[in-house]
């Protein structure tokens, strides 16, 4: 029996959770938060589906690196983007 | 045996990203947020993807973190209650569908693998043994071009923006003692990965988080504070990797006829060469996505 099916599920299962979060929480942090573990859910599958006996496929590998650090990117903007509507709501 | 640890190790996983995402309390969420980030570091290994591995637990549980800590002090909490039942049970609904559906669109999918065949024939070409660093920096070098291009646009965005910089507090007569430890340990285990990246895992990504970790400890020890010299430098240094990258993939073009394909025999000096800028610039354009840049004050 390989791992990569449990980890497909585990995936399919962070997906879920944070769509139900994103859609359901009002924290901004909170759904950025929700973002980050959606695009995680997603990478875990690709990963999951790339497993092989001996050797793990490359590609989607380099897609989920690729994905890792766009991902840190769109945090630190989208939180940027939210700080700068919470100091709107000051004024 | 490995059969019961896959399946505690994705239990936990799931279950501390709903106790992450479920908490009131923000810093517990952001804390739940980087525990389930290394949990998720640890899949992967067991999924045979050490580099990415690496890059999750430097780039998306570290990093990410810090970003989220960063801002879970400064935004205000969500005025109003929760949301209405109604739309709660619906979007329970929706996600639980939308789950299950992909779960068993991915589980029941055929699996015929094309590229582990294509990559290990293209390996010995590739001048570099690790398939991963082959794919990212020979293969589909474009996409890493690109790559770069949103986390500089992102970048851009933010000095726009330009949130407020943190404040770091005193953090006590240890702090120094430490920074003197693990900024060593940074520097070293950066090069380290840079240079391994080409035979076993590791890599440019890697290796630039790594060196933004030692920035990020210096700037909270109250060193390598945004000042205008340090944004200056790093802001050099974030467009030097991009100039460096863009200006290669031009001379590939002008040398072999093709864009960012290398010339014979040289594949791995490129390469390196690469990887390196793209280590300097990876680190600053992450210091400065966390300090923010502030805009000069008006005179």
């Amino acid at each position: 029996m390989t791992p990569d099916f449990i980890y497909i599920f585990a995936g399919a299962g962070l997906v879920g959770l944070a769509m139900y979060r994103l859609a359901t929480r009002r924290d901004m942090l909170l759904r950025v938060l929700a973002l980050n573990f959606l695009a995680i859910g997603v990478a875990m599958i690709l990963q999951a589906s790339a497993f092989g006996e001996t050797l793990t496929d490359a590609v989607p590998q380099a897609f989920v690196l690729t994905g890792i650090v766009v991902l840190v990117g769109v945090t630190a903007a989208l939180l940027a983007l939210a700080e700068q509507i919470d100091g709107h709501d000051d004024e | 045996m490995s059969m019961a640890f896959d399946i505690l190790l994705a239990l936990g996983i799931v279950f501390t990203a709903g106790t992450a995402l479920g908490l009131r309390d923000r810093i517990a969420s952001v804390t739940g947020f980087v525990i389930t980030g290394l949990l998720i570091a640890l899949s992967f290994v067991r999924l045979g993807a050490p580099d990415v591995a690496l890059a999750e637990a430097a780039i998306g549980a570290g990093l990410t973190g810090a970003l989220l800590l960063r801002s879970a002090l400064r935004l205000k909490p969500a005025e109003g209650s929760k949301s209405p039942a109604l739309q709660r049970f619906l979007a329970a609904s929706i996600a639980t569908g939308l789950s299950c559906a992909l779960a068993w669109a991915v589980y029941t999918a055929p699996g015929t693998a094309l590229y582990p065949a294509l990559v290990s024939e293209g390996l010995a070409k590739s001048g570099v043994d690790n398939p991963v660093t082959a794919v990212l920096l020979n293969f589909r070098v474009w996409d890493t071009l690109l790559e770069i291009v949103v986390l500089f646009a992102a970048l851009v965005l933010v000095r726009i923006i330009a949130p407020a910089v943190p404040q770091p507090e005193a953090l006590g007569e240890l702090m120094l003692p430490f920074m003197r430890v693990i900024i060593p340990v940074c520097v070293f285990l950066s090069g380290h990965l840079l240079w391994q990246g080409a035979t076993v895992p590791g890599g440019a990504f890697q290796a630039g988080a790594m060196l933004a970790g030692g920035f990020l400890v210096l700037f909270m020890g109250g060193l390598a504070l945004p000042t205008p010299r340090v944004m200056a430098f790093g802001k050099a240094l974030a467009l030097a990797g991009l100039a460096i990258f863009a200006l290669a993939a031009l001379a590939t073009e002008a040398l072999t006829g093709t864009l960012l394909f290398y010339p014979d025999g040289d594949e791995k000096i490129w390469i390196i060469a690469i990887e390196s800028a793209l280590t300097l610039s990876i680190a600053a354009m992450l210091y400065l996505l966390f300090c923010g840049m502030p805009r000069r004050p008006a005179k």
